[in-house]
């Protein structure tokens, strides 16, 4: 069977454990971006090493973020823009 | 207005300061325009437009502090403004989609070489960027935007609010309702590639 990122992201969490998935889940995006607090780092990383759906939507959403920052080519800024803003930045008073 | 007192600068002093400060961060505002705009032109426009309000409003910024969210903060809300302009020329909207449509057959005439390549030439790892670029560009440029400030230039979620004028609950779930949107779209490339999303 396929899987669908969404869907295993929004699964109903693991019965018995309804209310850590779901804290887990709203921690996912904190975490990836480094704003969680140590605590609920802590808390997070101990979450995913017992339960496999969390640890997936983990895997998923660290992948999202790769292929952003690893893949989107940048642009090349062009060489005059530089040396245009400067001179009008000097006709400027 | 009150004249400003004190240590004025000269011309060459301030001019010095302003290359300094702030030239280093033209790379990421270009592309950041770039990904706004989608269009090399306005990009261009877009990023000389944010440097000539920057020095107007250079006695305002304070040395040391975050010259790179500060400029993003202008460069934003320059787009915003241009972008209400913009929008009300059909004629360049028609262009484009002209454009698009007939880009995105040379595309698919290149997938079909780069298929029969090596899967980990940098051919493979170029495609993949393209499609993460097309999947980015057919966003919502709200959603487009965060994910651009987030993911690629890395600033705080505190930062992003600053630059967006926005509270930080909304920089969250905005973030997250874009990584859904962008994640639906990978996820049919990735289905008509053959790969299991798993395995991107
Ligand atoms: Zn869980």
């Amino acid at each position: 069977m396929e899987s669908k990122i969404t869907e295993v992201y929004q699964n109903a969490p693991v019965e018995g454990k309804e209310t850590e998935c779901e804290k887990v889940s709203k921690l996912l995006d904190l975490v990836i971006d480094g704003e969680a607090t140590s605590e609920d780092q802590q808390y997070f990383k101990h979450h995913i090493e017992d339960c496999v759906s969390c640890f997936e939507s983990h895997q998923k959403q660290k992948l999202l973020k790769g292929l952003v920052c690893g893949h989107l080519k940048r642009v090349i800024v062009p060489e005059s823009l530089a040396l245009s803003i400067k001179a009008k930045i000097q006709k400027t008073l | 207005m009150s004249e400003r007192t004190g240590k004025q600068l000269s011309k060459e002093e301030k001019d010095a300061r302003f290359e300094a400060e702030l030239l280093p961060v033209l790379d990421p505002l270009y592309n950041f325009a770039y990904r706004l705009t989608l269009d090399e032109d306005d990009a261009n426009d877009l990023v000389q437009e944010t440097y000539l309000k920057a020095y107007r409003f250079f006695d305002y910024f304070e040395q040391g502090t975050n010259a790179k969210a500060w400029l993003f903060r202008i460069l934003k809300n320059s787009f915003i403004n241009e972008f209400r302009k913009k929008s009300k020329q059909p004629a360049k909207v028609d262009y484009s989609e002209v454009e698009g449509y007939y880009n995105s057959e040379d595309v698919e005439g290149e997938s079909g070489v780069a298929t029969t390549t090596d899967m980990r030439t940098e051919s493979v790892q170029d495609l993949i960027g393209d499609e993460v670029a097309s999947a980015l560009n057919a966003l919502p440029v709200d959603f487009r935007t965060v994910i651009i400030l987030c993911d690629l230039e890395g600033f705080t979620y505190e930062e992003m609010a600053k630059i967006l004028d926005i509270p930080i609950g909304t920089v969250r779930s905005r973030l997250h309702r874009a990584r859904n949107s962008l994640k639906e779209k990978l996820e049919k490339y990735a289905k008509s590639m053959g790969y299991n999303s798993n395995e991107i």
